[in-house]
């Protein structure tokens, strides 16, 4: 678990990258990852440098398997990242998506 | 001058019948028994341990090696992730030089095997950024990413990358305490499953329990008595950003680069007098990086002389890489890393090194990294 305060400081460096767009400089595909990614997996880890040239790594999600990726546009959105017991807060991160 | 007198390592591989203070036992029995010292004659110990916090819950390990040797002097734990090792043979040569007449114990362990995958990569990913460690980023995520951009950048592919593995496995053969000791082919390498893209399962290296030790002293006295000794002509450590969306460049480890260039400067050798060294290789591709960003090779050639297997042993050339079979076969048990890379120099350069001997061995150098680059260390070692 994920204390909500780590959550909540976290948080409030996302709203800073939201919606910036960039491109992608290096990307992977991970089949083996810890407990908290375990049912996420495999996914695609992308490193973007964003227009302001400021790198970011992020899941690249509603993406078609086609591993051509260097060079690829991405946007950066919200989603729900790792695994939660019931009782947790949900816990909201960045992940980026490809635009055209 | 600071000189290793001796050097002792156990099996490195699945030891379920050992716990690590088991490991970390053995090590300092055998070694002062190998080299006819009584612990009365050790001054402190460092000791590189990087995980047993974490998955062991197992803390204040100074205290633990106490009640081993049954003695009150000072211990120190070392984490420094996979240069936990290297850190503590640098800390140990640095108070070698703040005190004459001194001996010390280096002793790196790792207790691996008990744990699930899981449980090891999350363990391991603590050493990563926490915002890495938020989307979901392995450590062999990182290499991952290198690895994907180096290719791209130099126009390389995956075999490239495997020789290494080729390579390394070769010398594994040849060494009875490895973790691996069987030869593997290329298409063994590319065969195998992947970790993260392109990084494969025979593209990284194991995980390892296992305990290496080394006696490092400014004693004139014991050197002049040691049945084989090797000088210390430098020990060089740098730290940087570990998060790689900080780093400028992702196709080089800068704290390499600043570690071997202060190394060599204060061991006044230049890359041509080694013959011999020991490169972290914890993936393929950070041998690649780790030749480039010591001065061996040019940026980004790496792939097409990792291929010539011109640092391969028996085939003829003048600087031979990971001649104990480097982390990939040898094994990582993460702590006992660094000090095994030392004890194999020390071993060529004393000529201990049975069937993996380099000939007229006499400048060795070993490189030791935590953390896909947060850390690096550069030892540089003479007969």
């Amino acid at each position: 678990m994920v204390s909500p305060v780590k959550i909540w400081r976290r948080q409030k460096k996302i709203r800073q990258i939201l919606e910036k767009k960039g491109k992608i400089v290096s990307w992977t595909k991970i089949f083996i990852t810890g407990s908290d990614f375990k049912k996420n997996a495999p996914y695609y880890l992308v490193l973007v440098e964003l227009e302001d040239k400021k790198k970011i790594i992020a899941q690249l999600v509603e993406y078609e398997d086609n591993k051509d990726l260097f060079g690829k546009k991405v946007k950066v959105i919200l989603r729900r990242i790792r695994e939660i017991s019931e009782e947790d807060i949900i816990p909201y991160g960045i992940k980026v998506k490809l635009i055209e | 001058m600071i000189s290793v007198i001796g050097f002792y390592q156990t099996k490195f591989g699945e030891l379920w019948e050992k716990s690590l203070f088991d490991l970390v036992k053995e090590t300092i029995s055998s070694i002062l028994k190998e080299n006819q010292l009584s612990i009365e004659e050790i001054d402190a110990i460092f000791f590189g341990n990087m995980l047993s916090g974490v998955l062991e819950n197992n803390l204040h390990s100074a205290a633990k090696i106490a009640e081993i040797i049954k003695k009150n002097i000072p211990i120190f734990r070392i984490e420094s992730a996979c240069a936990s090792g290297g850190v503590a043979f640098y800390l140990a040569k640095q108070y070698l030089e703040a005190n004459s007449n001194k001996t010390v114990l280096v002793i790196g362990a790792e207790k691996m095997t008990d744990f699930s995958p899981e449980e090891i990569t999350q363990a391991l990913a603590g050493a990563a950024s926490g915002d890495e460690q938020e989307v979901g980023l392995t450590f062999p995520g990182a290499y991952a990413l290198m690895s994907n951009f180096y290719l791209k950048e130099y126009g390389y592919s995956e075999e490239n990358l495997a020789y290494v593995a080729v390579k390394n496995h070769f010398h594994g053969s040849l060494n009875k305490k490895a973790h691996f000791q069987k030869k593997i082919t290329l298409n063994d390498v590319l065969k195998s499953t992947y970790v993260a893209y392109p990084i494969k399962v025979l593209d990284s290296s194991p995980i390892s329990d296992g305990a290496a030790g080394l006696i490092l002293t400014n004693d004139r006295d014991l050197i002049k008595k040691a049945k084989n000794q090797v000088k210390v002509l430098a020990s060089e450590m740098a730290t940087d950003s570990i998060s790689l969306m900080e780093r400028e460049r992702i196709d080089e480890i800068k704290t390499t680069k600043i570690a071997a260039k202060k190394a060599f400067s204060s061991a006044k050798v230049d890359q041509k007098d080694i013959q011999v060294a020991e490169i972290h290789d914890c993936f393929t591709i950070a041998e690649i990086l780790a030749m480039e960003d010591l001065g061996f090779w040019r940026k980004g050639e790496g792939g097409k002389r990792v291929k010539d297997q011109e640092t391969m042993l028996g085939n003829g050339g003048k600087l031979i890489i990971n001649s104990s079979g480097g982390l990939k076969a040898a094994g990582h048990p993460v702590g006992a890393t660094g000090v095994k890379q030392i004890g194999e120099i020390y071993l060529q350069l004393t000529n201990q090194a049975d069937n993996r001997q380099v000939k007229n061995a006499h400048y060795g150098l070993t490189h030791n990294v935590g953390g896909s680059g947060g850390t690096a260390v550069v030892t540089i070692l003479a007969s």
